[in-house]
């Protein structure tokens, strides 16, 4: 049994799709189409660095969220998924 | 010009003279190293058509009008200059002496630094002056320089970081880490450190069109996308040597990069790099044979870079 709330993880996975579409501009995507686990930069969704600096500004404005320890960048970037989790993780219901 | 050409022409200038000039300061001070510069720059000149060619795209946007010995005499002129810059880099790394610098800008930067929320900044640069007085004039804002770059590319941050360690002075930030080094470059930002990114050359990133010395050239525009992630001003940082033993640092230039609506970012972004490039074009007004731009940079098939 997993330690997340998974319909709080869903509602999170959900916005986050959202939120990456609108925020970074994705046009041709729409946010169903974007895997729960979809990895973010290279393969996947195919983002790059830049991207990733308009996440860590999604991820202040919409969630209250900086990230502390950008070492574990690799970690909380990697997919949808782990994006998700450290939203879950570092913010309340 | 091909990268890889152009990194053969400097290295071809390195290796013939560079030995010849060491002992030249050494033994007669700079302005005997200096005056063996025109004969060297003369030869360049003369037999050097890559090296030549390579300087000439920027000669003619710079210098309109001229013909094709003007246009010879400006390189000649450009070849001089870049080798006293190298002569007194040397100069500096050795130990030799020490040139005066006036900061231009420094007030401002200083009160932004010591402001009530510690936050450090972007430096955006170019090819310009002397790398090694700009970290010089640096050291006087007491905070540790994150250098964006592939010290295997950089000559000069090899020296300066084989002569004094450069570890708690200047540190190196690798495009080719996690994520092209982005989140590094946030966490010094936010540690209140500054990160210096060259401006005028796109080295594979994304850039935008803007207008410089009558023509169109694309600029990398990172440098305001992570300052604007990072809530901090982009410092165009410049320097030039203003006098036989005197640099002038100049800092004055800053660019508040602040979205004036989210979801029409490019727009600023742009409005910025034109600012930057109007930077640029002001020092190479001041300046023209200290801009270091031995390529075509309003040539599409720059493009290269980002490839």
């Amino acid at each position: 049994m997993s330690g997340y709330n998974e319909e709080r993880l869903a509602s999170i996975k959900a916005r986050l799709k959202e939120l990456l579409v609108s925020e970074l501009s994705l046009e041709d995507i729409e946010p169903s189409e974007i895997a729960d686990d979809e990895v973010l930069f290279g393969e996947g969704l195919g983002l790059d660095s830049l991207d990733a600096v308009e996440i860590v500004v999604l991820l202040q404005r919409n969630f209250g969220l900086e990230i502390q320890d950008m070492e574990k960048g690799r970690e909380i970037f990697y997919s949808l998924d782990t994006l998700a989790k450290y939203v879950h993780d570092n913010t309340t219901a | 010009m091909p990268e890889q050409e152009a990194v053969k022409v400097k290295k071809r200038g390195n290796r013939l003279g560079f030995m010849a000039f060491k002992a030249a300061a050494r033994v007669f001070g700079l302005r005997g190293a200096y005056g063996l510069l025109y004969f060297v720059c003369l030869y360049y000149v003369l037999f050097d058509r890559a090296a030549v060619r390579s300087a000439i795209p920027y000669i003619k946007r710079r210098f309109p009008g001229r013909g094709p010995a003007g246009r010879l005499l400006e390189a000649y002129r450009l070849f001089i200059s870049q080798g006293r810059n190298l002569i007194d880099r040397f100069y500096m790394v050795s130990g030799a002496g020490k040139f005066d610098i006036d900061i231009l800008g420094y007030d401002r930067i200083k009160s932004f630094l010591q402001g009530p929320t510690p936050k450090g900044l972007v430096l955006l640069t170019a090819h310009v002056g002397n790398w090694q007085t700009s970290m010089a004039g640096l050291e006087l804002f007491g905070r540790k320089v994150h250098l964006m770059m592939r010290p295997e590319h950089n000559e000069a941050v090899r020296e300066a970081l084989s002569v004094d360690g450069g570890g708690e002075r200047i540190g190196i930030i690798s495009p080719d880490g996690y994520l092209g080094g982005v989140l590094e470059a946030l966490k010094a930002i936010k540690d209140g450190d500054m990160v210096s990114i060259m401006g005028d050359r796109s080295y594979g990133a994304e850039t935008v069109e803007v207008e410089l010395l009558g023509g169109k050239v694309r600029f990398p525009y990172g440098a305001f996308s992570i300052a604007a992630s990072a809530g901090c001003p982009v410092v165009v940082l410049l320097t030039a040597k203003s006098g036989p033993m005197r640099y002038v640092v100049d800092v004055t230039t800053v660019i508040e990069t602040v979205y004036t609506d989210r979801r029409r970012k490019m727009q600023d972004i742009g409005g910025w790099v034109q600012e930057f490039a109007s930077a640029l074009e002001r020092y190479a007004e001041k300046y023209p044979y200290q801009w270091f731009v031995f390529h075509d940079l309003w040539s599409p098939e720059d493009e290269v870079d980002r490839q």
